[in-house]
């Protein structure tokens, strides 16, 4: 019921921008920019089983806030941290974006679509696949991000090493 | 061969270094599976997790695929997961619920018990050896399983002692974590972390008593969270967070009070009245709810246990304090599967389960700022050991200064290598028993 939000509901290639940007972000490996497209309240959910339903009572391989954001960002990097001795590198595509039948932010939207990311690390590509859901909320910045889930095809596989950045 | 190898196994081992071929030779690994893995108790799951009859939890023992299963009667069995007639596995999935047990490729079919149920058109064996009531044509159950407070251990070796020997004091690590519910019992909450690791099984299970890498290893998580809340305004309140974080950063004097215990068979734990989680805040209504159940006196001996990592050698790591457990699988000789699985406290604040949450993806996973340089630093291990430069690996730390306190059980100061010790001790144990011919 987009009718009783603030803002009339971007239209796709709008909303393509703004996914590709976040991806850029991650590409570049820049995440002091990254956060910033989320709102101060904003999380990231990235859950170890395909129908998870809560990420507080539940393990996941990411739940972050905006204080994990803002550590994360500082420890990335860090010369002092063994898993950070090696170039991180990232290789996003984006598709099937649309909006989703139901569900999302009363003040915003919700947007699904597929993802596969390359990441290079430690000499090694690795490739995951899956689904975003990005709910998205109109600020007078613009767009901003109040949530996103990745659901990683294989997120309870045996298969997962150290995953050293968002995808 | 004809001495088992023992000679050669006794020169891995020296007093105080350990050769790099218990990490990195491929025949040591198969040895193992033969030697420590088919006859230690090795971890297999929570009851919790098969609550009903008929519910079912697949996992490895060794390289042994098993099946955990609720009985009609409400006992736990642990079977063979492997079809009585040409031996293909009974399930791909790794839990359910079934009615008793069908196999994929011909159709024989199992009672829950593992009793063979029927065979398609069996006219065909008339006059054969075959027999519906020959236990070698039902599924095998494990030689030996028990549950301890709800954990369940099994053993592929009929002459192993009981649980309750096996695991002597570290018991207390599970009595610890059932007893934190004011209802006496926990149950798994959720699924497992999975988490694979490229390097052998000892490096992570040896990881989780040494003291000395703690500082080190997980400084920089530490530095940026302290760089962060120093940026905040004034008397910003600390977030639970930084209980988690911070106390990784504790100084070497720190983790030297903490203590090492070492046990019996390999097991060993850190801490045991202070630790790394002595801090945590309250949770409001978890102590009121202890108090109801135990009274004050046996609330506060329960929560006075504090023990950060008891290794259950070598299988099974857990930390009473945060009802959080590891599992330990090893796949080959540099590859390791480490499972988290985590446990919701029976009538305790819901906020309990999710501190424990909080902590287990702050510190274990995947993609945490402390799981991962671990991981980095075990993969450079057994990338370095390659190296013909040193073969012998350094465990010297606190040699000859440990105390016996009794019961085959021993003490030192938190950063010493006596559990390293300890486990290389009960790892020659196990490699050189005599093996059943």
């Amino acid at each position: 019921m987009t009718a009783q939000k603030k803002h009339a509901a971007p239209d796709l290639a709008t909303i393509e921008d703004f996914l590709y940007r976040e991806a850029d972000c991650l590409d570049r490996v820049d995440l002091d920019a990254w956060f910033q497209l989320y709102t101060e309240d904003g999380t990231y959910w990235m859950p170890v089983s395909p129908d998870q339903q809560s990420p507080e009572t539940e393990i996941s391989i990411f739940y972050d806030d905006r204080l994990l954001m803002e550590i994360r960002r500082r420890n990335f990097g860090d010369e002092w941290a063994a898993s950070m001795d090696y170039d991180v590198r990232c290789s996003h595509l984006i598709g099937n974006i649309r909006y989703a039948p139901e569900g999302g932010p009363a003040d915003g939207w919700r947007v699904l679509s597929n993802f596969q990311a390359a990441i290079y690390y430690r000499g090694t590509t690795t490739f995951y696949a899956g689904r975003y859901t990005h709910d998205l909320v109109s600020t007078a910045d613009g767009l901003k991000i109040r949530h996103k889930r990745v659901d990683l095809l294989n997120c309870d596989s045996a298969e997962l090493g150290s995953i050293m950045i968002y995808l | 061969m004809t001495d088992n190898h023992t000679q050669q196994i006794r020169d891995l081992v020296r007093k105080d270094s350990v050769h790099r071929d218990l990490y990195v030779n491929p025949e040591v690994f198969e040895l193992e599976m033969d030697r420590i893995w088919s006859k230690a108790w090795i971890f297999v799951g929570h009851d919790s997790q098969v609550p009903k009859a008929g519910d079912f939890y697949a996992t490895e023992i060794g390289r042994e695929p098993v099946i955990m299963v609720r009985q009609t009667n409400g006992e736990v069995r642990v079977l063979h997961n492997r079809c009585a007639h040409k031996g293909a596995k009974l399930t791909g999935r790794s839990q359910g619920n079934c009615k008793g047990f069908r196999c994929a490729y011909h159709g024989w079919t199992y009672k829950l018990d593992g009793r063979l149920a029927g065979v398609p058109a069996r006219k065909g064996y008339d006059g054969t050896p075959f027999d519906m009531k020959d236990p070698k044509f039902s599924l095998r159950p494990v030689a030996q399983a028990d549950s301890y407070r709800g954990f369940v251990f099994a053993t592929l070796d009929p002459h192993a002692p009981p649980l309750p020997e096996f695991l002597d004091d570290a018991a207390a690590t599970l009595d610890n974590i059932a007893d934190r519910a004011p209802e006496g019992e926990v149950e798994v909450a959720g699924p497992p972390l999975r988490y694979l690791h490229n390097c052998n099984w000892k490096m992570f299970v040896e990881n989780l008593n040494d003291a000395m890498h703690p500082m080190v290893a997980h400084a920089s998580v530490g530095n940026a969270a302290r760089r962060y809340m120093e940026e905040q305004p004034e008397g910003t309140v600390y977030p639970p967070e930084a209980e988690i974080i911070f106390p990784f950063g504790s100084s070497y004097e720190f983790f030297d009070k903490m203590k090492i215990t070492a046990l019996p068979n390999g097991h060993a734990y850190m801490g045991g009245e202070v630790s790394i989680h002595s801090d945590y805040s309250d949770v409001p209504g978890y102590m009121d709810a202890m108090v109801k159940a135990y009274g004050e006196d046996r609330t506060k001996k329960i929560l006075s246990q504090n023990r950060h990592n008891t290794i259950f050698y070598p299988s099974f790591t857990a930390k009473d304090a945060v009802q959080a457990v590891r599992v330990c699988r090893p796949i080959a000789v540099d590859k390791t599967m480490i499972e988290s699985w985590h446990f919701r406290l029976k009538g305790a604040p819901e906020q309990m389960l999710k501190r424990t949450i909080l902590y287990s993806r702050l510190i274990n996973s995947n993609a945490s700022m402390v799981g991962p340089d671990d991981w980095d630093c075990y993969t450079r291990i057994q990338e370095g050991l390659a190296s013909d430069a040193k073969v012998w690996l350094d465990a010297s730390r606190g040699l000859g200064q440990e105390e016996d306190t009794g019961a085959g059980r021993r003490k030192s100061f938190g950063t010493s290598d006596l559990s390293y010790r300890n486990q290389i001790g009960a790892w020659l144990q196990y490699m050189t028993s005599e093996v059943a011919a």
